[in-house]
């Protein structure tokens, strides 16, 4: 299928005629609003429901397999969060902590991108590897923690030029400095592993693996055939909350628009191309892909706010909800499907010829 | 009946920046105080709708004339840059003064 024809049937589908229809409301100022406790409850129905498959799946394949993945996975999200702050920083001209922070941002994970991507491929009919929810659970941190150990060190290290020009004065706050970078690392370490998205999925994910097959059969109704339906639920509050955030997009700037587009673009089809050359199937390559084209928006400002309370939160929330994750959902996915089908299909013997023959 | 006079803090901030005010009443050792959650327009545009993570909250804390400055300082010195934060200060009557 072409590109543009499964862009146009994907934007068919419910999940995202929902998502669209929530960002009309939000304009015409509606009332609707997805009461706050479902909308608390269906990101962890989500990660439950994706651990509980990952766990199952899991137990069919052994965890042999999914170490080389995670690995390239997370050397992947570092390498990409250090080139997102090189380009932010020096192109867009933002300050050290709004560089770090967006870059982080787009180096972590999305959950609700993530079950929006398996739904799109249960729409295709393709299947996934189901390590890569463990992949999820270990990405989440991974980006945050380097972000926010380069930021601190280049705090202390500014305080220490300074303190320097004052010869001899107060070391002690050098290691104070210091001392407060540890305690902040070990903090976001802590609260991110027993943050709720953590323990439920890699809870959900131990379950499904216990449970296998058959323990899965009784509770199948709610955590395989709802699956999609919740995600059309979820998609409303998300429409919503992107919708009131409309106006914020013009703050955010062009270069960060276009940052918020084809960053994502980028990173996933290293991703798409990457885990393909591993051996990932289509439908896990498409997923590898996802994860490091998505940005993170619900974990993100309750760890950034505290470790780097100096970024501007409005930018990254903005630019990660507001701008890349409907175009994540809309129109990235099928372009990762369509170079997944490629690089898999018969076509894949001619990827060079085709690169080729395009660009010459 | 006799009432104290003692002074109430009335903090609103952003829900992320509520874990930093109390570990600043904490290190001035008070350890109790209420908060709720709340919505509300300011500088920042209306807030408390929307994600979890852009609620506000009022955490309101009674305590002694002799605490309050040094906690408003420390309030004032690492909160106000960074954060959505609003505090003010009301004088306030209490029966049972030992608790404060």
């Amino acid at each position: 299928m072409d590109i543009l024809e499964l862009i146009q049937s994907n934007l068919l589908t419910p999940i995202i005629l929902f998502f669209l229809f929530g960002i009309i409301a939000a304009r015409i100022k509606s009332d609707l609003k997805i009461p706050e406790a479902i909308s608390e409850f269906l990101p962890i129905y989500l990660l439950a429901a994706i651990g509980l498959h990952g766990g199952i799946e899991m137990r069919k394949t052994g965890f042999e397999e999914m170490l080389v993945p995670m690995l390239v996975a997370i050397g992947l999200s570092l390498l990409f969060t250090l080139n997102h702050y090189q380009i932010l920083r020096r192109l867009g001209k933002f300050n050290i902590f709004d560089s770090y922070a967006l870059a982080s941002t787009y180096g972590a994970v999305g959950a609700v991108t993530f079950s929006v991507g398996l739904s799109f491929l249960k729409n295709q009919g393709v299947t996934s590897e189901g390590y890569l929810a463990a992949i999820l659970a270990v990405l989440e941190p991974v980006a945050f923690i380097l972000a926010i150990f380069l930021t601190n060190m280049a705090v202390s290290k500014q305080i220490r030029t300074k303190k320097q020009s004052f010869s001899g004065d107060k070391v002690s706050d050098i290691d104070m400095g210091m001392k407060e970078t540890k305690t902040k690392l070990s903090q976001v370490l802590k609260e991110s592993i027993t943050g709720k998205a953590i323990v439920i999925l890699l809870g959900s994910i131990v379950i499904g693996y216990i449970i296998g097959e058959e323990g899965f059969e009784p509770i199948s109704i709610v955590f395989d055939d709802l699956f999609t339906g919740a995600i059309v639920i979820f998609m409303i509050e998300m429409g919503i909350i992107a919708g009131q955030r409309l106006e914020d997009i013009k703050k955010v700037g062009v270069f960060l628009t276009s940052f918020a587009i084809i960053m994502p673009t980028i990173n996933g089809i290293i991703g798409v191309l990457v885990s393909t050359a591993l051996g990932l199937s289509l439908g896990g390559a498409v997923m590898f892909g996802l994860l490091l084209a998505s940005a993170s928006f619900i974990a993100a400002p309750a760890v950034l706010r505290h470790a780097i309370p100096q970024a501007n939160p409005s930018l990254y929330i903005t630019s990660a909800l507001g701008i890349t994750f409907p175009y994540n959902i809309i129109v990235l996915l099928p372009i990762m499907f369509t170079v997944s089908t490629w690089v898999h299909g018969e076509e894949a013997i001619d990827l060079f010829n085709y690169v080729t023959r395009v660009f010459i | 009946m006799k009432l104290y006079d003692v002074k109430l803090l009335t903090i609103t901030c952003e829900i992320l920046a509520q874990k930093n005010v109390i570990d600043i009443l904490k290190n001035h050792e008070i350890t109790g105080y209420t908060s709720y959650e709340v919505d509300g327009n300011g500088e920042k545009g209306l807030r408390g709708q929307g994600i979890q993570a852009e609620k506000n909250v009022k955490v309101e804390v009674i305590m002694r004339e002799e605490k309050l400055s040094a906690v408003i300082e420390d309030i004032s010195r690492t909160l106000f840059p960074d954060f959505t934060i609003i505090l003010y200060v009301s004088d306030v009557g209490v029966v049972r003064t030992e608790k404060f």
